[in-house]
């Protein structure tokens, strides 16, 4: 008896250690993760309000003031340019040093160290890829400005993570999963940077383009997914432009044989699966100003609202920072020392995704007799290679061999070796383009530095305190010598990228004459435009609110800030207000159910307004989604497409290719409402007996799934918004919640429900010198904190905070100051 | 040891060396101090009592501290959804105080089974 109680006593205490030590099932080891005073629990010390105090900051020159507002905007002002950039490490760190880390190992294929092997698929892609390789050598590169400022924030950073240690107050995530941070490096800080790149701009879309071509044949594939739009588009720069044209349209669409079509199958398979934000899955940001001649005020007014997956921790944290050579406010990325987006003393400026062709797939030319080679330019070519190993939490180190050949990394050897040029490989001295930004006082020092902006190409909207505005879409617009580049191309070396388009050539304006420049991802340029940079399926906004946001400023009439705000607010659907009546015309000889009788009607009196108590919102977008169903569901059938064209649960599901086809339905519903694609759709002859029977199956539907009365299917019934948390803890979203817009709205918010939208909303008034911002979220990556989503619902309701400058932020309500001394 | 007092001098040395582990991020050190209650009691009785209070003490007085200065309630609900019990922030203050109490109860039945293994049978 009294051994049995040893051996069960023994059990239970191994049992118990055990848990304590290692952890339980899905538990972290429980004795550091929950320990009172050093463990999970800290995040409540963590959480408390920032109080005025002295802190000794190692490696500062001169004594630096941080003083917080009481919505958590920090002003840093330092003496020297290392000591704000080593400041602004400091504070960066302090609020959100678990989603730098996080950024950080995402870029260097570190994830499965602490997460595990559901990390190994990305960690393998983001080392093929290359942005650890782009950044070293970026590193490299740098100049002299550019290392102290990237070498200062990076021991700011290391400052806190030190103290965090040593006061047992590192962010809980790192607590529960039960590892501590490595020292930040400047290369973290490029990683960081070459993370927005590749969410931005890498993309799939010749690998879709070859499916289809060989799907749904040649001539079909060229008709729908055209270099130019098919429909009305309002381009920011409408020439004149340069006489001469490097490639030929796209009617010359090649055939697809199948053994290029499964390798393209199993890459794009292979990219689908990967987890969300490593492929770019399209843009719907807005930026626009207005020259002090068209503005109320008189002085220029810019607007700016970057689209982004919304999460919490937001991707942005608000800051000014004031040192000698700079004086900047706005939004920074943390993990990187420079306001992105902002103003300083005599500018402001934004940026949208400018959307261009950035990815192409080469297939090498192999053979059996020339192992490990390529041939390319007429002989063989031995690839390079680079090593690597993944450490894998709870698993082995796994080794990766990375070959390149002269166009990128190799990132599938399944069928046909297929390589990847990819912008975002271009060193790109991003960090030195912005400090030029945050310097220049006028449109020639914002152009100038904006020369060697590389890659994510951006348009970048500007205004000064002179009333000039314009727009410069900067970045690498890549040339192919010759070929197709929309589709994968023999990488024997007659079809490379061998350039750029130069400078002066690439979509930009300055002072035109009506006085308005805007941009919202859609092509910035008309038909005239004599270089190839996309197609519609690449990406480009197929233009419903850019040509919302130029009807809305093209209005006779002064134009003023709460103007400005209103319209980054604005739920008007440009494509409803186009189609509505085309489908109530259609209707009007049609039999109708007293259901459809009663949501015809509310159609009519609609304003066109995605609003949360719109009944007519819910029965046009569900209307919409049926006629695209009604019209090419057949022939994505009859042809058996091998690419989703619906939107699917897939995350990095190819919401484009469904934007591409709206444009063609929307194009022929307008002007040519006998083509050929209607008569797939059962008996229907064109696009009125298709919209016909799409509107009964939008009624069925809604009745099924809102109930009888028309009345009562509002758009917020059937349309919500969240903002995710970042570490993917439900727990911790905000939301989802009855919200307004859709996936073609100024004011944006696609998918259902909607994680995507206005990340950060700012709107500059020269004349009046007013800074006004808001972002959904908050300062504190804790969830504890009162800064974790303190603005959401400020921004939630269209309301701006005031961007204030340091010292007016010192004297506001509630401030509180850190003194830092070396 | 023997009696009451004997029970509450081994509690309260067993809960200081248990808080004070806990405050200085020794937390497995409340397992020794349910060993040693358990080698000073003896018996399991009294012994095992002893060692889940204090292990509860040590875990749950600094918890109490913290609450009275900073507040627990924002961290406890965070830590409750990162644990996926959305809304029930009593489960991280329960799983924490459990914690602590097991390692004690554990340490002081194994040391108190120990010793009466060892000790010489009667009959």
């Amino acid at each position: 008896m009294r051994s049995f109680n040893f051996f069960a006593a023994l059990i239970a205490a191994a049992a118990v250690l055990y848990a304590s030590f290692a952890g339980a099932g899905p538990l972290p080891a429980l004795g550091p993760a929950f320990n009172p005073s050093t463990g999970a629990w800290t995040m409540a010390a963590d959480a408390a309000a920032v109080k005025s105090e002295t802190l000794t900051i190692g490696g500062l020159q001169q004594p630096v003031r941080v003083t917080f507002e009481k919505d958590g905007t920090a002003h840093v002002v330092a003496q020297t340019d290392a000591d704000l950039f080593l400041a602004v490490g400091y504070v960066h760190a302090r609020f959100r040093l678990f989603q730098m880390d996080l950024m950080r190992r995402q870029g260097e294929g570190r994830l499965s160290e602490v997460v595990g092997k559901a990390a190994v698929d990305s960690d393998t892609f983001e080392l093929q890829l290359g942005l650890l390789r782009t950044a070293q050598l970026e590193w490299s590169q740098a100049d002299e400005v550019t290392r102290v400022a990237l070498a200062s924030y990076a021991r700011g950073v290391n400052d806190r993570i030190d103290e965090a240690k040593r006061v047992n107050q590192l962010p809980v995530m790192f607590t529960l999963l039960g590892y501590q941070p490595q020292p930040w490096t400047p290369i973290d800080t490029l990683i960081v940077k070459g993370d927005m790149t590749q969410t931005l701009n890498f993309t799939d879309t010749p690998l879709v383009m070859e499916l289809l071509d060989k799907s749904l044949g040649p001539e079909l594939t060229a008709s729908w997914f055209p270099v130019l739009p098919p429909n009305a588009q309002s381009p920011y720069d409408p020439g004149p432009y340069p006489g001469h044209t490097t490639v030929g349209p796209i009617t010359a669409m090649r055939a697809v044989t199948d053994s290029e079509a499964a390798t393209a199958l199993a890459l794009h398979d292979r990219l689908a699966a990967l987890p969300p934000g490593l492929l770019a899955t399209g843009g719907e940001s807005n930026n626009w100003a207005v020259a002090g001649s068209k503005s109320a005020s008189g002085g220029a007014l810019l607007a700016g609202d970057p689209h982004l997956h919304l999460t919490l921790p937001s991707i942005w944290f608000q800051l000014t920072e004031d040192s000698p050579d700079y004086h900047t406010s706005g939004v920074s990325i943390p993990g990187t020392p420079v306001v992105l987006i902002g103003h300083n003393q005599h500018i402001g400026w934004s940026l949208t995704d400018a959307q261009n062709q950035q990815t192409f797939f080469y297939e090498e030319k192999e053979d059996g007799a020339h192992p490990n080679q390529y041939f390319w330019k007429g002989a063989w070519q031995t690839y390079t290679s680079v090593s690597y190993d993944i450490p894998v939490l709870s698993g082995q180190t796994k080794h990766l061999t990375v070959k390149l050949s002269t166009h990128g990394p190799v990132i599938s050897a399944r069928g046909l070796t297929t390589s990847v040029w990819w912008a975002g490989n271009v060193p790109s001295q991003d960090f030195e383009v912005l400090m030029r930004i945050g310097q220049a006082s006028a449109f020639q020092g914002f152009r100038d530095a904006l020369r060697d902006w590389h890659s994510p190409t951006h348009n970048f909207v500007y205004a000064d305190d002179a009333g000039n505005i314009g727009m410069i879409s900067a970045g690498y617009y890549p040339l192919v010598a010759k070929g197709q580049p929309w589709l994968p191309m023999p990488g024997t070396g007659d079809y490379d990228v061998t350039g750029t388009v130069p400078y002066d050539d690439i979509p930009q304006v300055y002072n035109p004459p009506d006085g308005i420049v805007w941009s919202a991802n859609q092509r910035q340029v008309g038909p005239d435009y004599p270089y190839y940079i996309g197609t519609t399926s690449n990406f480009f906004d197929p233009g419903y609110r850019a040509n919302e946001i130029h009807r809305v400023l093209s209005q006779d009439g002064k134009l003023s800030a709460a103007d400005m705000m209103a319209l980054q607010t604005d739920t008007r659907d440009f494509l409803a207000s186009e189609i509505t009546p085309v489908l109530l015309n259609a209707l009007a000889g049609d039999a109708l159910t007293s259901t459809e009788l009663k949501a015809r009607d509310l159609l009519t009196n609609w304003d066109f307004h995605m609003d949360t108590s719109s009944a007519a919102a819910s029965i046009w977008w569900t209307f919409w989604e049926a006629y695209l169903a009604a019209t090419f569901d057949p022939w994505w059938k009859s042809r058996n497409v091998m690419v989703d064209r619906a939107e699917s649960t897939s995350t990095n599901a190819n919401t484009q290719l469904n934007d591409s086809l709206g444009q063609d339905l929307e194009a022929w519903t307008l002007g040519d409402p006998t083509n050929p694609a209607f008569k797939l759709s059962g008996s229907a002859q064109n696009a009125q007996d298709v919209m016909r029977a799409a509107f009964h199956t939008a009624a069925s539907s809604l009745g099924t799934t809102l109930g009888a009365d028309p009345a009562t299917w509002t758009w917020g019934r059937i349309h919500t918004r969240q903002l995710e948390n970042l570490a993917q803890v439900a727990g911790l979203n905000y939301g989802p919640r009855a919200d307004r817009g859709d996936g073609n709205t100024v004011l944006a918010a696609p998918d259902f429900p909607s994680a995507h939208g206005p990340s950060w909303r700012m709107v500059v008034d020269w004349g009046t010198h007013t800074f006004s911002g808001i972002y959904p979220g908050g300062q504190s990556e804790n969830p504890a904190s009162v800064w974790y989503e303190n603005r959401v619902d400020m921004w939630w309701s269209g309301l701006y905070a005031p961007m204030l400058s340091a010292e007016e932020g010192a004297s506001s309500p509630g401030a509180a100051t850190w003194a830092m001394q070396p | 040891m023997r009696g009451s007092s004997g029970f509450v001098i081994a509690l309260v040395v067993g809960a200081a060396v248990s808080v004070a582990g806990v405050l200085i991020g020794a937390w497995w050190l409340t397992f020794p101090a349910g060993l040693l209650i358990g080698l000073t009691l003896g018996q399991a009785r009294l012994a095992i009592p002893a060692g889940a209070l204090a292990g509860l003490v040590g875990w749950g007085l600094p918890l109490a501290i913290q609450q009275d200065r900073v507040g627990l309630g924002a961290a406890a609900s965070s830590l409750a959804a990162i644990l996926g019990s959305t809304g029930q922030p009593v489960v991280p203050v329960i799983l924490t105080c459990v914690v602590g109490l097991l390692l004690g109860l554990t340490g002081a039945w194994l040391a108190s089974a120990g010793r009466s293994l060892a000790a010489p049978t009667t009959s």
